[in-house]
């Protein structure tokens, strides 16, 4: 009886248990190392999300039915990208200026836990943005969404793959600094001149051609075929190619994470 | 004998100023040479790509809104030299701990301050003018470019800067500028009348735009490259510019004046 009792609290927890346990102090400890940047990525998240919709509605000379629309499902699709491909790489570029990046892979949590976290946060970051810019869409161009079941695959793939593509470059990186300016070049690619917001016709057919393989056109898709009704298709071969980058980018991320040091 | 008397006598004062301005001149040109070059590559990328970028969002427009668009490309690749990269660079001084050491060197403030102005007034030039000639051939607009061009682009570039050292000087905390230059690039960019015709934004928001410098500026730039285009007074742009200049430099003469 006896040693049955202490067997039982010696032995090591089951993994899953223990990678959940790690996930949530991992959570706690990036909202409490990080609540004073928080409200500041929340506030101009939604500054963001709602400023590009009304700021491209006054500048676009005549903004018919179909050009409001790809504004405003481009803004959600743009808050999706963003938190992933650019938050979350300033995220760990922070902790690495900061000098608590080693400090917290020296914890004893599961790397990918850790990781995890991050990227969690950075989702929720995500959401406040994505609502401003539907609400203001809605108030200002009337435009009526057609939601339909495809939202959840599309909006969490298109967080997941944006995510670790994200982490994969943050990880990467050593210099925070190049972190920096590769993001930064990232919004300016991805804002001006991905297909996301506009329809890929107005690319230049270069460009047009070399979208078909990058992932974002195939988020934009996903995204607005799920929000909309008759605007654009979504195709088995977006999926797939959306589902690949996805996998490739996790499969990098996780090559990174386990190989440093 | 005359050759030491001469020597020691304390130069006129203009001929002293002058002295002090040149030296600083080379300072900051020797000490901001990385920063300039980076400066130049984002003018011409943020000028010409958003000159690209603004026609993916607007689709097929007519020759007259792709003629706005051209000609509002110099005014986008000045503001951020002004605005974004003049109060950076003193920041930069506060946070290396070499502002005050330019502060104590030997030379007057004024020359100092001038130096600077006229480094990034001068710097922020090839830039736009690049800026313009790319968006010019990529949309195939026909410019008329007059000699009002030169000083219009002088002009603004001298006012951008002065109000960016303005706030430089002025805002002690590094998170405080980088909020304004954040907020100033997002107004400018989205916000702004620069790139389209200002009678397409609703009248309070136009009006806002008489008050702030960035509508004038591109007023007065675009006299210089079109004819018959702008249909407001070029003088009174002028005139808005020129106050803004007034009260930075009022600004920036009492926060220099003041320090220490």
């Amino acid at each position: 009886m006896m040693d049955g009792a202490l067997m039982v609290e010696l032995a090591p927890t089951r993994p899953g248990a223990h990678w959940l346990r790690s996930y949530g102090a991992m959570l706690r400890w990036e909202v409490v190392g990080s609540r004073l940047l928080y409200p500041l990525l929340l506030v101009s998240q939604v500054l963001v999300g709602a400023g590009f919709v009304v700021g491209f509605g006054l500048l676009i000379p005549e903004l018919d039915r179909a050009a409001a629309q790809y504004l405003s499902t481009g803004a959600v699709v743009m808050s999706l990208i963003l938190v992933g491909l650019v938050v979350t790489p300033q995220l760990v570029a922070q902790q690495k200026m900061q000098g608590s990046y080693d400090y917290v892979w020296s914890m004893p949590v599961p790397r990918s836990a850790a990781s995890l976290a991050t990227t969690t946060l950075a989702a929720v970051v995500a959401i406040p943005g994505i609502v401003a810019a539907m609400l203001v869409a809605s108030w200002r161009y009337d435009v009526s969404l057609a939601i339909d079941p495809t939202v959840v695959p599309a909006f969490a793939l298109t967080l997941a793959c944006g995510s670790l593509i994200g982490s994969a470059i943050g990880h990467a990186l050593d210099q925070p600094q190049v972190t920096m300016l590769v993001t930064q070049l990232g919004i300016f690619f991805i804002v001006g001149f991905s297909p996301v917001s506009f329809p890929a016709d107005r690319l230049p057919g270069w460009l047009a051609t070399l979208h078909e393989y990058l992932p974002m056109h195939h988020m934009a898709l996903a995204v607005r075929s799920s929000l909309t009704d008759g605007l654009v298709v979504m195709t088995p071969r977006s999926w797939m190619i959306l589902s690949l980058w996805t996998g490739a980018a996790a499969l990098f991320t996780a090559v990174v994470l386990v190989r440093r040091r | 004998m005359t050759a030491t008397t001469f020597d020691l006598r304390a130069p006129s004062e203009f001929g002293s100023w002058l002295d002090g301005y040149t030296s600083m001149l080379r300072f900051e040109i020797r000490n901001l040479r990385t920063y300039l070059t980076v400066g130049l590559a984002i003018q011409i990328l943020l000028g010409a790509g958003m000159a690209l970028m603004y026609g993916f969002y607007f689709g097929d427009v007519d020759s007259v809104q792709r003629t706005f668009l051209v000609t509002g490309i110099p005014t986008l690749a000045l503001v951020p030299i002004g605005f974004v990269m003049v109060p950076n660079a003193i920041m930069e001084h506060k946070l290396r701990d070499t502002y005050d050491y330019v502060w104590s060197l030997p030379v007057p403030r004024s020359g100092s301050a001038m130096a600077s102005a006229t480094i990034f007034t001068c710097l922020a030039l090839p830039g736009a003018a690049v800026a313009l000639l790319i968006a010019s051939l990529s949309y195939d607009v026909d410019l008329r470019v007059s000699w009002a061009a030169v000083p219009a682009v002088l002009f603004t570039s001298a006012i951008a800067t002065s109000v960016g050292y303005a706030v430089g000087h002025a805002v002690p905390e590094p998170r405080v500028i980088s909020l304004i230059t954040n907020v100033v690039m997002f107004l400018v960019l989205l916000f702004s009348p620069i790139v389209v015709a200002i009678d397409q934004f609703p009248d309070w928001w136009a009006a806002v735009h008489k008050v702030l410098p960035f509508w004038h500026m591109s007023v007065v730039i675009r006299a210089g490259l079109t004819e018959r285009m702008v249909s407001s007074s070029v003088t009174a742009s002028y005139g808005a510019l020129m106050a803004w200049g007034v009260a930075a430099w009022l600004v920036a003469a009492w926060v220099v004046g003041r320090r220490h």
